[in-house]
């Protein structure tokens, strides 16, 4: 036994250098054990280290093949188990969403609702942005495995996800009762006449301002409603001489503010007939004069990030913002300046035909997952029908309903601490009911980037409107010209 | 029956030398069918879908197969992140490279004190994240960031730049970034490669009365070539698929000025209208330019 450890380990030391030498060795060594047991040691010990044993007993053996066994179905399991992470009807709802403060909240409140009468349902929310669902749905290329049951999708975006994966979202037509939601906001779910998705809340946009700031200009809130962009500008210069302050404040880029002034007299980036509407948009040209003159004397500025563009309403950098009315639930996060709000609808364009003083931006719908529990998640969504339901929501996440008949719920006609009494999501309401729709299109993101271009060319290089606007037209034409 | 045994050793010889190269293939077998399943085949599936058109869930093949490539030469958009894309290549990596060879230079020196620390401070940027750099940057670039206030506290700056809304300022912004991320990673194979430059070779240097940059120029330049060659094929390759940077620190700049190709395909199949069959061409044309300017360095470069 000892010689053959001797021999082993000679040999071992030899195996890491010229393997057929060591075996020439080897074979003129007497053993007691077989030449070929060593030389599989040798092998083993050129790789490894060198064995202490030469031979392994067959109980050894036996155990270190139970070992490669049991790692290998190990290994086999969890791949299994990976793959079906989130199987098809499973008697659960899986939920994506995102903003822990709007959505998850009012799904949270959904959930606890239903599960009052439905206590055995399991129900999954998670947290998700939207930027990348989109990715998701986009690298899941229609299996619907890797996808939730029920998840939130931008208006803006909904007719681009519907029109390319059209295996992804169930058709509710006739599976869900459609009476009493918004027609404008239902429109933005239907896709060549059918319904694919709940409409949620209300994009409305809304004026916020500082009473404070404007009190310091000689203006109060009421001087701000109902007026046109000219009379805006006007009490926007005289703000800024007064207290140095901008009246409003932006992204760079995103267009969000151009955008919602180019919907409040109906128009779009796009036709009825899916053609493109920017090279002759008469509207939009006026839209960007008076955008292009408020960056330009300061009364509007253009910040680089999202982040930025709420730090100028923490930070208190501005005398107001339109925006959605989502943007309510950021304003009434900020405990120190409760009570120095009011809230007013939109000034009005002038020349534009068929221009008022309301519109919107964003908001979003849910859209049911093909292929699971789609019998569940149906009569998880009959919450969205339930006044009692946007009743509940709307202190704890601002959002509005665009189920018409909600508004009559309590706390729609209470009046907001935050806002001094003021009763803003009845009024809110209102602004809905006479907001005018547009036309998105599965284009919509690309004519915005190309619009968004466009703009940024004009003010910051002093670019031709109709040139830009050319461009901008030709590039979209150009994507969907594929 | 000497024969018969050598016959027999030799038998078995062959088949240990076969038994060698079956071992060996055995091994390699596992690795190359991964290379094969999870790089080659995405490769030539890429290909053909640059072929084809349509929905993402429904490609067609397109009517002239190159349709989505003819399509590329008049995109306004792509042409522009082509041009962003050859600047930062152009101005970046010349700089990135000189001053990596000038701090190797540096800090090859025996007698300077605290090397290693210098050494880890010019590689750390090295190791931050992409993405965490990136936005650490766009913190500090911005209206009212850090930047601006140094700047205009030490009197360099009347009034402060907008650095990320301005074309210029935010293609600079980009190359800023890149060159101290990826200055310290040159530096480390330059040194490396310095520590096979014999110290006598610059003292007889000294000697004759070379100066440091006559050093410099005459002596560790030429004998860092292929080193260089190295470090200047592998930025390349880095600098034409900028991604994080433009996504990140400029979100493709104003207005499209920063954006780069790797960023407008990643925009082409996942923000706008999904078009699958003209992202992968486009996919194309990067890989075919970056073979291009690999195959000129190294005729350039290679003396062999």
């Amino acid at each position: 036994m000892v010689k053959n450890e001797q021999i082993a380990v000679e040999n071992a030391h030899h195996c890491v250098g010229n393997y057929d030498r060591m075996y020439t060795r080897n074979r003129h060594k007497k053993v007691n054990g077989s030449a070929k047991s060593t030389k599989h040691t040798c092998v083993f010990a050129s790789i490894c280290f060198a064995e202490k044993k030469e031979t392994t007993t067959k109980k050894e053996e036996d155990w270190i093949f139970m070992k490669k066994f049991v790692t290998l179905m190990l290994a086999l399991a969890m791949t299994i188990s990976a793959l079906g992470a989130l199987a098809e009807a499973d008697g659960k709802i899986t939920i994506w969403t995102w903003d822990p403060t709007f959505n998850i909240k009012a799904m949270q409140i959904a959930k606890e609702m239903y599960q009052k009468d439905h206590p055995d349902v399991e129900i999954d929310i998670q947290e998700k942005l939207s930027e990348d669902i989109e990715t998701a749905v986009i690298a899941s290329n229609g299996d619907t495995t890797t996808l939730p049951d029920i998840l939130l999708v931008q208006d803006n975006s909904f007719q681009k996800f519907v029109t390319n994966y059209p295996e992804v979202y169930a058709d509710l037509t006739g599976k869900y009762d459609y009476e009493g939601f918004a027609q404008g906001k239902l429109a933005y779910s239907i896709v060549d006449g059918k319904n694919h998705g709940i409409p949620f809340d209300a994009g409305t946009a809304v004026a916020a301002y500082r009473t404070d700031y404007l009190e310091a200009a000689g203006y109060t809130a009421d001087d701000l409603k109902d007026i046109t962009w000219e009379r805006f500008i006007e009490i926007g210069r005289d703000v800024k001489a007064k207290t140095g302050r901008p009246m409003l404040s932006g992204q760079a880029g995103a267009v969000d503010t151009v955008l919602i002034m180019l919907q409040s007299c109906g128009a779009s980036m796009f036709n009825e007939d899916g053609s493109v509407n920017l090279k002759d948009n008469e509207q939009l040209k006026e839209v960007i004069d008076f955008y292009a003159t408020m960056v330009k004397e300061g009364i509007f500025i253009e910040v680089n990030t999202w982040d930025e563009y709420i730090g100028t309403l923490s930070n208190q950098t501005v005398v107001g913002t339109i925006q959605g009315c989502w943007i309510l639930s950021t304003i009434m996060s900020l405990d120190t300046q409760k009570g120095l709000w009011a809230m007013t609808n939109l000034p009005k364009l002038v020349k534009a035909e068929g221009a008022t003083n309301y519109s919107s931006n964003g908001g979003s719908s849910w859209a049911i997952v093909n292929d699971k529990d789609l019998d569940l998640a149906l009569d998880f969504m009959q919450m969205y029908r339930n006044v009692d339901f946007y009743n509940e929501i709307l202190p704890a996440t601002s959002a509005i309903a665009t189920y018409t008949p909600a508004k009559e719920g309590s706390n729609y006609t209470a009046g907001s601490e935050f806002f001094n009494g003021e009763p803003i999501f009845a009024e809110i309401v209102e602004f809905g009911a006479q907001t005018p729709s547009n036309i998105t299109g599965p284009y919509y993101y690309d004519a915005r980037e190309a619009l968004g271009t466009a703009i940024t060319n004009i003010i910051l290089q002093g670019g031709d409107v109709d040139t830009e606007l050319a461009t901008a037209e030709d590039t979209v034409n150009f994507t969907m010209g594929f | 029956m000497t024969n018969t045994a050598s016959a027999q050793k030799k038998k078995k010889r062959l088949s240990m030398h076969q038994k060698q190269s079956l071992a060996g293939w055995a091994f390699l077998t596992p690795a190359t069918l991964l290379i094969f399943i999870m790089s080659f085949y995405p490769m030539f599936s890429a290909l053909l879908t640059s072929f084809k058109r349509g929905k993402p869930t429904a490609l067609v093949w397109s009517d002239p197969l190159w349709r989505n490539y003819q399509f590329m030469l008049k995109d306004k958009v792509f042409i522009q992140s082509v041009t962003n894309t050859l600047t930062y290549l152009i101005i970046q990596v010349p700089i990135m490279l000189i001053l990596a060879v000038i701090f190797a230079s540096l800090l090859n020196n025996r007698d300077l004190k605290f090397r290693g620390l210098f050494r880890t401070c010019i590689f750390l940027p090295c190791a931050t994240g992409l993405v965490a750099y990136s936005m650490i940057f766009r913190t500090l670039f911005t209206y009212d960031g850090m930047v601006n206030n140094v700047l205009i506290k030490l009197g360099v700056l009347s009034e402060a730049i907008n650095w990320l809304n301005d074309p210029i300022y935010a293609k600079a912004v980009i190359i800023i970034g890149l060159v101290w991320r990826w200055t310290g990673y040159n530096m480390v194979f330059y040194l490396s490669a310095m520590q096979s430059i014999d110290y006598s070779i610059y003292e007889a240097a000294r000697i004759d009365g070379a100066n440091s940059v006559q050093q410099l120029m005459r002596i560790t330049i030429p004998l860092l070539r292929p080193i260089i060659l190295v470090t200047a094929i592998m930025s390349t390759n880095g600098t034409l698929q900028l991604f994080d940077e433009s996504v990140n620190l400029t979100r493709g700049g104003p207005g499209n000025m920063t954006i780069t190709m790797s960023h407008y395909i990643y925009n082409t199949m996942f923000t706008k209208n999904p078009n699958f069959g003209y992202a992968a061409a486009m996919s194309f044309v990067i890989l075919v330019m970056v073979a291009v300017l690999a195959a000129v360095q190294m005729k350039v470069g290679d003396k062999r």
